[in-house]
């Protein structure tokens, strides 16, 4: 892999910013915290549209804005940041939705207490999240992973819902022991290094090279998938998903779901895929039929929810099931179907947990039972929460029509058969949007409750409208984006899977 | 016999790499004249004071034997790397305990001018113990750190704890000699030396001896680290004792007890190589598993914290079963890394306990981010470096341990590691939920010094900094474990 060195140290700085605006939410009065956040999330979103104009799209494969700071040489730890296509479509993503998580709290009456820990979590969580995407050292990147469980530990346990501590404690658990699993797995592959050629690494670069013998590969994979499984989360895996989402504030749940569950995909993507091809490509058929189960399975429990957070968030795992499912057939198509459902999700869950955060800062109730046609009196917002909904639905013009199109497509690269099963899954993931858009359009609410309703205005409708933009598009135009990562899927596919291109 | 012969063979001691032992000798029967000579009044102002200077005057005197490495007396001291290393660590947490210890004391109305003296003697053992391969001065060593904390650990006025504590101690410890010196002897049958390089290196068909002896040698040590199923003493002992003594108990004793053990590792042989790698991988599985899981339902923090040491005496005799030169680098750095968080986490409920309603109850620590937001911030800190999160200390540890089980290819300890650490998140984040993430119930009032804010500032700091860049003490760590196997 090439790797091309910037004079500006875009990333360095754009995880730097938030740690000094955190600093800066220290010192000054509570009363600014908020304002100092949203300089300070601008600010990096801003950085990340100039580092975008930066960016070498004829080279997408190659690692660019490379910078390399070495942290302990014998054991070759190196803070190593750079970003792909892939990585950057992330980086925008995280500097995107963190700033729009930032515009909504401040429009949010539910957040009133300890606001500078609030917004200092987001802060951190940003810059965590950008080390994740684009560490090219495995240990680094371990690091980053596991630091963004802390800030949404105190988001979920601090201003979370009724049930928020034992959702803290349960994302916490679960995350923090399935990625002990990973850590086994790195440190396991750098030994395995030092072995082969004599130093230790925890190196992308230097490891992908790497000849395992079969055995060893396919348990370092399982070593790897546990820890993304649950992270991302596939449906034996779930279980602390809609906990999470459901207590965490809404903020919380926008930043969960939109970057938070992508950092599992790409991980999977980047290391399960990109480290261990032979044993990817072994475990194909098995992880497959695992993703579409996850849909299926996904999206019949989202249709049983009562509360509208806890659909939301199932919804969440059935998209994760598609982006699974097109991930592992492990052809041009399906990967280019499981990047642009990554990034498509992430702005469509983010808007839909933003939906049921208006919803019930309106009407205090996340209970379907109650929002029978609640949205009727709200034109503005009503109009949005389709277009959103349309666009998780897959709807063509939505963002993440081309997630699912793109994966009939690559299963129909192998069988007719497989293509069906994909379209029935589908089917059932479209099912649970409209019996959502059903409930809230077209119910008839009892008589007795006669309630007017404010439709959405301020900071909610800067936010919604930050996110419905580029759903639009995504699903309008989505070369765009395909071109964003085109190079990175094709070495994917050439070089290290070694498929017939 | 010829004179002249005999003046050949007669080794003048390089007392420049003993130098910070008589330093410590001298400073040791300084505190113990003043204590005899001064009024109470004094004591309670001079002998803090000689102590400070002392230790620093330790701490630089290290500088020497770091430049002069080398055996002398016979060869019965050795100086190297690790030696020195250990030495660094015991002094500078020593000294970060020190301020909290004359507070402590006149918190709980009872003060004992005799603590100062005992404890330069019980580092004295701890420099000796740390830099020796020759059993009887492990012997004397050994003694001289366990007196000491049995001492230490009953002195503190009117506690009943505190005395069953010591008691339990003592008989345990007596104990866990009398096997050691049994162990010794074995091994001097086996092979006419009494130094662990020539015992370990003497080749012989018969190993019997060797096996036996060296069984009863580190089954005497197990009691000391705290490993399961020698443990007993441990939990009531930390308890018990005055919280200065059990944060010096956690740290610098883990520390000590550690390094004959330590010394050992490198001349396992392929001999015993396998009976070695199981025996001590099943008793680390054991002391993790069982730590971790008594922990999680205790109610008492400082009995709690205990049980989180047990639990970490674990995690370092698992890499103590692999024995190659990264296993004993994850050793000594977790040492290292074990010494800064217990002694940081112990040293917060020393402050705490300086309120008289303070019981070091669970329930206690409830929305103490609104009482004591920086004593919660440290101590959240503590826990989270216990629990092995990045990027503190116990996370570089614990990804260590993890090399090295996997460079030996013992998968099923990695796994009862993983399980076990597991089962920690449980009480651990269960501490960081109770600080942060309930209302406030009550009010609690401490003071601190200067002092003892700059040594929980210096600690906390350390557990973050040395996790975030391990190479400012790597060239330590790398140097102590390489020259064990290189010689």
């Amino acid at each position: 892999m090439e790797r091309i060195s910037f004079d500006f140290p875009f990333i360095s700085v754009s995880i730097a910013i938030p740690f000094v605006f955190s600093v800066l939410i220290l010192i000054f009065r509570e009363a600014f915290a908020k304002y100092i956040a949203l300089l300070g999330t601008g600010l990096v979103f801003l950085l990340s549209l100039i580092a975008l104009t930066w960016f070498d799209f004829g080279k997408t494969e190659a690692v660019q804005f490379y910078e390399e700071y070495t942290i302990l040489g014998e054991l070759g730890v190196k803070l190593s940041l750079g970003m792909d296509g892939f990585s950057l479509l992330m980086y925008l993503l995280t500097t995107l939705v963190s700033l729009v998580a930032v515009v909504w709290s401040m429009g949010d009456e539910k957040i009133k207490h300890r606001l500078k820990e609030y917004y200092i979590a987001f802060l951190l969580t940003e810059a965590f999240v950008i080390g994740v995407f684009t560490s090219f050292d495995l240990i680094v990147f371990y690091v980053f992973y596991e630091l963004t469980l802390l800030p949404m530990l105190f988001v979920i346990g601090v201003w979370g819902y009724k049930l928020r501590l034992y959702s803290a404690y349960k994302f916490f658990v679960y995350i923090f022991i399935s990625s002990l699993f990973l850590l086994l797995g790195i440190a396991s592959l750098s030994v395995y290094h030092y072995k082969e050629k004599g130093s230790f690494t925890f190196s992308y670069f230097e490891l992908l090279g790497l000849n395992i013998p079969n055995g060893f590969e396919i348990f370092l994979f399982l070593l790897f998938f546990i820890a993304f499984a649950v992270k991302t989360p596939i449906v034996p895996f779930h279980t602390w998903l809609p906990d999470a989402h459901g207590e965490a504030p809404t903020a919380g749940s926008v930043v969960l779901a939109a970057i938070l569950l992508k950092m599992g995909t790409y991980a999977l993507v980047r290391f399960n895929i990109g480290l261990f091809p032979d044993a990817a490509k072994a475990l194909a058929p098995y992880l497959v039929a695992l993703g579409i189960y996850s849909i299926i399975m996904a999206s019949w429990m989202t249709i049983s929810q009562t509360n509208i957070k806890r659909f939301v968030a199932y919804s969440s795992v059935s998209h994760m099931g598609f982006v699974v499912t097109a991930m592992f057939l492990l052809t041009m198509e399906g990967l280019r179907a499981s990047i642009i459902e990554m990034f498509a999700h992430g702005l469509t869950s983010a808007g839909l947990f933003m939906v049921a955060g208006f919803i019930y800062n309106r009407l205090h109730t996340f209970n379907f039972a109650s929002l029978r046609g609640a949205i009727k009196f709200m034109p503005l917002f009503a109009t949005i929460t389709a277009a959103i909904a349309f666009a998780a639905m897959g709807l063509p013009g939505g963002s993440s029509f081309w997630g699912k199109f793109l994966t009939v497509v690559a299963a129909r690269e192998y069988s007719t058969a497989l293509a069906l099963i994909v379209i029935v899954a589908a089917f059932f993931s479209g099912a649970y949007v409209l019996y959502f858009m059903k409930t809230l359009y077209l119910d008839v609410r009892e008589e007795s409750v006669l309630v007017h309703f404010r439709d959405v205005s301020g900071y909610p409708l800067v936010a919604f409208l930050m996110i419905l933009a580029p759903v639009l598009v995504v699903g309008l135009a989505p070369f765009v984006f395909f071109a964003f990562y085109e190079g990175v899927i094709q070495y994917i596919v050439r070089y290290i899977l070694r498929l017939p291109f | 016999m010829d004179l002249r012969a005999l003046i050949g063979t007669i080794e003048i001691p390089d007392l420049k790499k003993f130098l910070p032992e008589l330093i410590l000798l001298f400073l040791a029967f300084l505190l113990f004249t003043l204590e005899l000579v001064l009024g109470k009044r004094q004591k309670k102002l001079v002998l803090p004071l000689v102590s400070y200077v002392g230790y620093f005057s330790v701490l630089l005197s290290l500088l020497i034997p770091w430049r002069y490495p080398g055996d002398t007396f016979y060869g019965n001291f050795t100086n190297d790397p690790l030696a020195v290393t250990v030495k660094l660590f015991a002094t500078l947490i020593t000294l970060a305990i020190l301020p909290f210890v004359p507070t402590y004391y006149s918190a709980k109305r009872s003060f004992y001018g005799e603590f100062f003296y005992i404890l330069a003697f019980t580092l004295l053992g701890v420099f000796i113990l740390a830099s020796s391969y020759n059993l009887i001065i492990i012997y004397v060593a050994l003694e001289l750190v366990s007196v000491g904390f049995y001492i230490l650990t009953a002195l503190l006025r009117g506690s009943t704890p505190s005395k069953e504590g010591a008691f339990k101690y003592l008989i345990l410890g007596g104990l866990s000699i009398a096997l050691a010196s049994y162990g010794a002897a074995f091994m001097y049958i086996y092979s006419g030396s009494l130094d662990l390089r020539e015992i370990l290196t003497y080749q012989s068909a018969d190993i019997h001896y060797l096996i036996l002896g060296l069984v009863f040698f580190l089954i005497g040590l197990a009691v000391k680290i705290g490993a399961v199923p020698f443990h007993y003493w441990l939990p009531d002992a930390y308890q018990g004792a005055p919280t200065p003594v059990t944060a010096l108990m956690a740290s610098v004793g883990k520390l000590a007890f550690f390094i004959p053990v330590v010394r050992v590792v490198p001349l396992v042989e392929g001999k015993f190589l396998v009976v070695w790698t199981i025996t001590v991988g099943f008793i680390a599985a054991l002391t993790m598993l069982f730590g971790n899981f008594v922990a999680l339902v205790q109610k008492d923090v400082k009995r709690l914290l205990a049980y989180s040491s047990i639990a970490h005496s674990g995690y370092i005799l698992a890499a103590v079963a692999v024995s190659k030169v990264i296993g004993m680098k994850a050793i000594v750095y977790f040492l290292v890394a074990y010494a800064v968080m217990s002694a940081g986490s112990f040293l917060v409920l020393a402050l705490l306990e300086k309120n008289p309603e303070w019981e070091n109850k669970m329930e206690q620590f409830t929305g103490m981010r609104f009482a004591l937001p920086y004593v919660a911030f440290a101590f959240l800190v503590y826990m989270i470096a216990l629990l092995g999160v990045p990027p503190t200390v116990g996370f570089v540890g614990k990804a260590l341990v993890f090399m090295a089980l996997s460079f030996d290819k013992l998968w099923w300890l990695a796994f009862i590691m993983i399980l076990s650490t597991a089962i920690s998140t449980g009480y651990y984040v269960r501490l960081i939920v109770l600080m942060y993430m309930h209302e406030k119930q009550r009010d609690i009032k401490v003071s601190w010094t200067v002092g003892e804010g700059f040594s929980l500032a210096v600690l906390t700091l350390a557990s973050v900094l040395l996790g975030i860049l391990p190479s400012l003490i790597w060239f330590l760590v790398k140097a102590s474990a390489e020259n064990l196997f290189t010689g």
